[in-house]
């Protein structure tokens, strides 16, 4: 007759897949805020749109005339890169009337970092603050350009947040 | 204690202060964008005789003057100083800095010292570092940011 081998119970040899699991601890409402939110949570739009043919001056004119610090070079819902004030002072300044006919293409930032719209607040901010980009274009699930993070209004939700959590 | 509570306590001295470019009010645009360029930053300050600021000198005012003067950059940078300003001490609290910025729409703010001396700048970018030092997990465990360029996202 086999000898019956006995197997360990369950909860003798069982390893809690979520034993090393820490959750976060939250202080306060805004730190909450920043983890559990998603970016869709902030002011993605308007987004400031130009095509890569559009001259140089003209993408300067519509940041004039709006006041804002860079714009997406685009075409339709497919993002080729960012044009920024930074691009104005580091490629253009010094030589403004040689190249403000030339596409905006020839001196917009390529490499650019995106984020997605469910990534947290605090994802966003810490990938600004550490790879040293101002403004984060937000993409759907499908790639697709749905909004664009700048400095005013990530100050914008920080002091929202700031002032709900009193 | 909490992010929140941290920044009603903790003076702009926690953040990291830019290196300032001050220059004189008759300094031109073209020497100006040229300090400007080397360091990297988007703002020079223009100061007194005493080192203390007159105002900002922003990219902001740079485009303006391409937009609308032929001789921009031979242009003294005094005439075209921000006219929205504001200078902090560096032991005033980081929230007095948000509400500065988010009131008057600003990114720098110029950092002075006891006597007015201008020290250093700070404001968007150093409010945003101080704020993803608080989550240092935020990065380690969300997935690697998009690059522009994919077609599709990876994976299922």
């Amino acid at each position: 007759m086999a000898k019956r081998v006995r197997r360990p119970a369950p909860d003798e040899d069982f390893q809690d897949p979520l034993s090393n699991y820490d959750p976060i601890e939250y202080q306060d409402k805004l730190e909450r805020a920043l983890i559990e939110d998603d970016t869709r949570e902030m002011k993605l739009t308007p987004i400031a749109t130009v095509e890569p043919s559009t001259t140089v001056a003209e993408a300067m004119q519509q940041m004039h005339d709006h006041g804002i610090a860079a714009v997406l070079v685009a075409t339709g819902d497919n993002l080729m890169g960012l044009f920024s004030e930074r691009d104005v002072l580091t490629k253009i300044a010094d030589r403004f009337d040689d190249v403000k006919n030339h596409p905006v293409a020839e001196f917009m930032t390529l490499d650019i970092l995106c984020a997605h719209e469910t990534d947290s607040p605090a994802f966003a901010l810490n990938v600004m603050a550490t790879q040293g980009f101002r403004h984060l274009p937000i993409l759907n699930v499908d790639s697709k350009l749905v909004g664009i993070l700048g400095p005013r209004r990530v100050m914008s939700y920080l002091t929202d947040r700031f002032e709900k959590g009193a | 204690m909490g992010l929140r509570q941290d920044i009603l306590n903790d003076s702009i001295e926690k953040l990291e202060l830019r290196e300032l470019i001050a220059v004189r009010p008759t300094t031109s645009v073209r020497a100006a964008i040229g300090l400007m360029r080397r360091k990297g930053l988007g703002c020079a300050v223009a100061v007194d005789d005493a080192g203390k600021p007159l105002g900002k000198f922003t990219e902001r005012a740079l485009i303006s003057l391409l937009m609308e003067h032929k001789d921009a950059l031979d242009r003294r940078v005094g005439d075209h100083l921000a006219e929205e300003w504001v200078s902090l001490k560096i032991t005033d609290p980081i929230s007095k800095l948000l509400e500065c910025m988010q009131e008057k729409g600003l990114r720098f703010v110029v950092v002075v010292d006891d006597d007015g001396r201008a020290i250093g700048l700070t404001g968007q970018k150093g409010l945003m570092e101080y704020v993803a030092e608080h989550f240092p997990r935020a990065v380690l465990v969300q997935p690697m940011v998009s690059r522009v360029g994919m077609d599709e996202r990876e994976g299922a």
